[in-house]
């Protein structure tokens, strides 16, 4: 094999993150600890974000398969990546200060950088040898922040649950995967999805299935696979839940459309089982669980439980239309994810962060901005018409009735209903309630920034969707179940 | 444009009065209200000598309103001779009302959210006499009802004031229902709601048939009987009048320009408006003109015994307003509007100098501790007699042409409801001259009844009150004189032009003109009498009252309890819905919907919360275990051979 | 397919053989070597002098650090072998590539010399 020039390219974006994290491992070993530093730190890594976001613009177009088939880039993952590269901008440009050890060391940031990295890979993912690996450079990373603030007790528990439970489901798509490739002899999408089109589909096929597909449900938190995902939620850093609310299920979602759209296309009956069961549970665990919560970072964490549910819906209906609904459902929680983070992450007192559903509590009268932003959000997030959630539902429940699974979409509807309950409640929690002790007056520019962003998308999004929604219908095209 | 500008000005006054008053700028409110009905007064005044003098009938479009399949409906305003006179009573009365209101509440703390609802409904108003269409005409129709109950209710902090405002909007609900009815049964007959294709094709649609429930009648039959009932709750006639006399709750101001002089005359403009129609329905006119009749006498026997200053005036109206029916009923429309538009002018004098003594008073309105203040507000009792000498028909007062000519038209109809309709008016009017001095003589004559701390605070009214009442004593005297010969004299088919079709045949106006001259003196022989009588009952023999009251007791008990039409329709009516809803609420609503609906959902999503929250018990054993049988459970699936 | 799977048949044999061999071995001292305990011999062999304190108790996490940065060595070296074999086929992209291996590693190892992690104290 020749190192082309058209090798390099195709992943500019991942070797210019690697270049980046390779130069914060440097800063990171000579830099002295200090606020200086720490800023500098983190400029490095968003103008790293930034330039590979660029890079995508510079990729070839149409689909390229480089490293011998390992690693493809498409509309698709061009676009997916966009949104992986733009969530971690905003996770990483919500880290202000204040947040303490572990946060404020280099580290944090190196780490972040190659989680978003192995994101990245993810992404391109053409092979269960690359999806492996790429899922690995993900969830290590992701391990060790979860556990960065070394003093807490609460976040090394958060930590190790997540190493344990993770370790569990690696193994678990690690025995997935050696079932197919025994079963299909080959690691390669393409080529397992060639071998499935002879003879029938054998039990081990299934059994390899199930199993991988078990393993990617962890890492979206999907029913019954989302037990760590409150625990975590709650115990890690906040900004570390920023990070995972955002960002990974991005990717993981992505991984997932392209197993099953791609690899195991053919196999549409037997995922799609898999896919509506996870979806049901999903949505209606996550429904109903959020609702008795008390923290605020564990009630998204049941929230974002319920959004895979829907996501999944969208996947389960296995039709372009589902994969298109998908795509644009993933968009809509990039930023709703980032916006609500962003007013979360300003709610402090006396300097300290606060986290209770209770501490939002007459928002309204302390920080008008952020409440106002707030009720967009959670009105999103309940889909409720004109804003993006809104749409980001409909589409999927469109696709799911298309598709003829009428009582998924019915289930989803009724469990949007339980979920706007705990969304209203945030919302007459900031408007109708008395400050039981008020918050700290402003907030980080940045975040108003970043909650300004995610607004504008939510607001507007009613005017963009039948562009978004042509992009989304054409770079699914691409997947191998259309072409 | 200046024709928009008559029907839109009140609504742009509205608006800005609306929003000045959110934020207490009530001067802002009060100047923006008057100045936009005051230049829709100017308007309408050259828009009246246009089209009424001048004979030029026109519409001009405002926007496509409703288009759906064969259902057409444009916003178009439209200006002939019936609505240039209703267009001069609206703007005129409206006028001296908001310029009265600025004095009568400027002890309110909400003057300026008054004022808006003052011109609100004036915009609502227009938009009902402009109206180009049916469904135009409906929306003004409950604009004005709108308006009217946010008027009534006012002063919303008063349990009465609002259980008026609803008693208001639902009685007229079920007027309202059989207008609806009648709008929809003429597009299912004639396909369109215009009035131009209805009255072009009334003619043709005298023989159709319509079967309702097995009963078959003429189709326009049901169509004119359905739009009276419309026009019933609206202008209060028997059966559905029970909520106006309850209005009086509002401030006094808007009892004057909507429950005398406007709102409740909508029902009459109706029937006049609809004439082409309603001609093609004898049975119809006769039962307008017996309705019409007997809410005259009703009326009139209930307002003799009331107390209270404001509902003798407003069971007047009442019974004003039944004349004005049964002369719609015997086809003289033109006298009937020609009633209205005195009667618009009297009897808003009369309640804005009732609201005058009122106001003197310290807001007292019974009238059993009024009397003796006549010295002291001279303007006011010169006005009160003014309206009242017009209102019982004292010669050359306008009472006298509009309501002699009502009588005289309801005799030389030679029909027994016309004949049953003059002697039951004539009745009326004696007893109207009788109430009328009643309360004159009650009010401001005798000893003070009212305590000496209010006596001595008895003022006459500041100029801001009194001026607006002489443009209306001015129209109270002479608007007979001057209309006489244009609304139903020898210009008359001239004047009215295409607005008002009569049938030929249907000639009681044209032959009141040649009745017998006792049919003429009569009412005023009887208007006489009845003064006298008052006079003798409460000057001359002030015990004569009370003793005839005890004689005729049942009588006198019938006429005070309003011929028990409340009570008997609480009975009927309100008892039983009431009982009903009740069981529909606790039975049916709380007892299943509830229970198994909302309640009982929120109850198990928060019960499997609960449970669910158990299961997250923090252990990564737990957890571990949980994803394991998650898979086990997928594998057994497909293994258990489901999966295919 | 079946036939496919055929080909791991020698695996399949020659883990079975490993199994049951060591069983074997393990299984066969304790059947047929003899068995006195004593209050010496149960006692954790220390060198000569009675043990100080329990012998499961943590050690110092240095141990690991040095075992995990010898692992990653351990395997550079692992993947120079076959590379140094290779490097007349693979030509010079195969030599960038390593050399490319390599100064990833060498910024890894400046990283963990700056923070301290090859000292002990």
């Amino acid at each position: 094999m020749e190192f082309s020039s058209l090798t390099f390219l195709a992943a500019l974006p991942e070797f210019i993150l690697i270049f980046f994290a390779l130069v914060l491992v440097l800063v990171a070993a000579f830099a002295r600890h200090s606020d200086g530093h720490i800023k500098t730190v983190r400029t490095i890594s968003l103008v790293g974000y930034a330039t590979g976001f660029a890079a995508l613009f510079l990729l070839p177009q149409g689909a390229t398969e480089i490293f011998n088939g390992m690693f493809r880039i498409d509309g698709l993952t061009v676009y997916m990546k966009g949104l992986v590269l733009l969530g971690g901008f905003f996770a990483c440009w919500l880290v202000g200060d204040g947040w303490g050890e572990g946060i404020d060391r280099a580290e944090f940031h190196l780490l972040v950088l190659m989680a978003i990295l192995g994101m990245l890979l993810m992404i391109s993912a053409n092979d269960l040898i690359s999806l492996y690996m790429a899922l690995e450079l993900q969830s290590l990373p992701l391990y060790v922040v979860a556990a960065m603030r070394t003093g807490s007790l609460k976040s090394s528990e958060a930590g190790l649950k997540y190493f344990l439970l993770g370790a569990l489901s690696s193994g678990m798509l690690l025995y997935g995967a050696s079932m197919i490739y025994g079963f299909s002899g080959s690691t390669g999408f393409s080529e397992i999805a060639a071998s499935l089109t002879t003879g029938d589909i054998s039990i081990g096929m299934t059994v390899g299935m199930v199993f991988l597909l078990s393993g990617l449900a962890f890492k979206i938190s999907a029913a019954p696979f989302h037990m760590w995902t409150p625990d975590v939620y709650e115990g890690a850093p906040t900004p570390v839940t920023a990070l995972f609310a955002i960002v990974p299920k991005v990717a993981s979602i992505t991984l997932i459309l392209s197993v099953t759209y791609n690899a195991l296309g053919e196999m549409a009956v037997q995922w799609q089982q898999i896919l509506i069961a996870l979806s049901v549970i999903s949505m209606i665990v996550g429904a109903t669980g959020a609702i008795m919560q008390q923290n605020i970072k564990r009630m998204l964490a049941y929230s974002s439980i319920a959004h895979m549910g829907y996501a999944l819906a969208g996947l389960a209906s296995g039709s372009m239309q589902g994969s298109t609904s998908v795509i644009i459902y993933m968009t809509t929680y990039v930023f709703m994810g980032a916006g609500s983070f962003a007013v979360i992450m300003t709610m402090r007192r006396d300097g300290l962060p606060v986290e209770r559903i209770s501490d939002l509590s007459g928002l309204s009268s302390t920080h008008p901005i952020q409440a106002a932003g707030m009720m967009v959000i959670m009105f999103s997030m309940a889909g409720i018409p004109p804003l993006a959630g809104f749409f980001a539902k409909w589409y999927v429940f469109l696709a799911a009735v298309d598709a003829g699974l009428v009582p998924l979409a019915i289930i989803g509807l009724l469990t949007s209903v339980i979920g706007a309950f705990y969304y209203l409640r945030i919302i007459r929690l900031m408007y109708f309630q008395e400050a039981n002790a008020p918050l700290d007056k402003g907030g980080e520019r940045q975040n108003r920034l970043v909650l300004f962003a995610s607004l504008a998308v939510i607001l507007l999004f009613f005017f963009f969707i039948g562009p978004v929604h042509d992009h989304a219908s054409s770079i699914s095209g691409a997947l191998a179940s259309f072409s | 444009m200046f024709y928009h500008a008559i029907v839109f000005l009140p609504l742009l006054g509205a608006i800005i009065a609306g929003i000045a008053s959110l934020s207490q700028q009530h001067n802002i409110a009060i100047l923006a209200s008057i100045a936009g009905v005051c230049l829709s007064l100017l308007l309408s005044c050259f828009a009246f000598v246009e089209i009424a003098l001048g004979g030029q009938a026109l519409t001009v479009e405002v926007a496509r309103w409703i288009g759906s399949g064969d259902f057409q409906a444009h916003w178009t305003l439209r200006f002939d001779t019936l609505t240039a006179v209703m267009l001069i009573v609206v703007t005129g009365v409206s006028s001296c009302v908001h310029i009265y209101s600025v004095g009568y509440m400027s002890h309110d703390k909400a003057r300026g959210r008054f004022m808006a609802y003052l011109s609100l409904f004036t915009f609502a108003m227009l938009m009902l006499v402009t109206a180009d269409n049916l469904v135009q005409l409906f929306f003004g129709w409950e604009g004005v009802g709108v308006a009217s109950y946010l008027l009534i209710g006012f002063w919303y902090h008063k349990e009465s004031a609002h259980t008026a405002a609803m008693k208001a909007f639902v009685v007229n609900r079920v007027g309202d229902f059989g207008f609806a009815l009648g709008i929809i049964s003429i597009f299912a007959l004639m396909g369109s709601v215009q009035f131009s294709d209805i009255f072009a094709n009334a003619a043709t649609y005298q023989s159709h048939v319509i079967t309702v429930f097995g009963l078959s009648m003429p189709a326009l039959e049901l169509v004119s009987i359905l739009l009276f009932i419309g026009a019933m709750g609206k202008s209060a006639q028997l059966g559905l009048h029970t909520w106006l006399p309850d209005a009086m709750e509002g401030p006094t101001p808007v009892s004057a320009l909507i429950h005398a002089a406007t709102m409740v005359t909508a029902g009459v403009f109706l029937v006049c408006r609809m004439s082409p129609v309603i001609e093609y329905a004898p049975l119809a006119l006769d039962i307008i003109t017996i309705v019409g009749a007997l809410t005259a006498i009703f009326a009139a026997t209930v307002g003799m015994t009331q107390f209270d200053i404001k509902r003798v005036i407003a069971y007047s109206t009442c019974s004003q307003l039944g004349y004005m029916f049964f002369a719609a009923g015997v086809s003289a429309y033109p006298a009937a509007m020609f009633h209205l538009t005195t009667h618009a002018f009297f009897k808003a004098l009369l309640f804005l100098g009732a609201g005058s003594v009122i106001h003197a008073l310290s807001d007292e309105q019974d009238l059993r501790n009024m009397g003796g203040i006549w010295r002291k507000v001279p303007v006011t009792y010169t006005m009160m007699w003014i309206g009242s000498l017009a209102l019982a028909g004292f010669p050359f007062f306008a009472g006298f042409y509009s309501k002699d000519m009502i009588l005289e038209a309801a005799y030389a109809a030679h029909s027994g409801p016309g004949i049953l309709a003059f002697w039951l008016g004539c009745a009326a009017a004696l007893l109207t001259a009788f109430y009328s001095w009643r309360l004159l003589i009650l009010a401001f004559h005798g000893t003070p009844r009212a305590s000496a701390e209010v006596m001595s605070h008895v003022h006459e009214s500041p100029n801001v009150m009194t001026l607006p009442l002489v443009p209306l004593a001015l129209g109270a005297i002479f608007s007979g004189w001057l209309g006489y010969e244009v609304f139903v004299g020898h210009d008359m088919a001239a004047f009215w032009g295409d607005a008002i079709f009569i049938l030929p045949g249907h000639d009681a106006l044209a032959n009141a003109h040649h009745v017998p001259v006792w049919v003429k003196v009569l009412p005023i022989i009887l208007a006489a009498s009845g003064v006298i009588l008052a006079v003798i009952a409460y000057i001359v023999m002030p015990s004569l009252p009370a003793r005839i009251a005890l004689l005729f007791a049942p009588i006198y008990q019938l006429f005070f309890n309003k011929w028990y039409f409340d009570e008997l329709y609480d009975r009927i009516f309100v008892a039983p819905s009431v009982a009903f809803g009740q069981i529909l609420w606790q039975r049916g609503d709380k007892g299943v919907i509830d229970y198994y609906g909302p309640d009982g959902l929120s109850g198990f999503v928060k019960r499997s919360s609960g449970m669910l929250t158990k299961l997250q018990s923090g252990y990564v054993y737990h957890y571990a275990f949980a994803m394991m049988i998650g898979v086990v459970v997928l594998l057994s699936w497909y293994f258990s051979g489901f999966g295919r | 397919m079946d036939a496919y799977l055929g080909d791991y048949l020698p695996i399949a044999i020659f883990m079975a053989i490993a199994i049951s061999l060591s069983l074997a071995f393990i299984l066969s001292a304790f059947v047929v070597g003899s068995q006195k305990p004593d209050i010496e011999k149960l006692t954790a062999y220390e060198c000569g002098f009675d043990a100080f304190d329990d012998s499961r108790k943590p050690f110092d996490v240095r141990f690991y650090l040095v075992a995990i940065l010898f692992i990653i060595f351990d395997l550079e070296i692992a993947f120079l072998f076959p590379w140094a074999v290779a490097l007349g086929d693979i030509g010079l992209f195969g030599f960038w590539s390593m050399m490319v291996f390599l100064g990833i590693l060498t910024i890894g190892f400046i990283y963990e010399w700056k923070k301290g992690a090859l000292e002990w104290e």
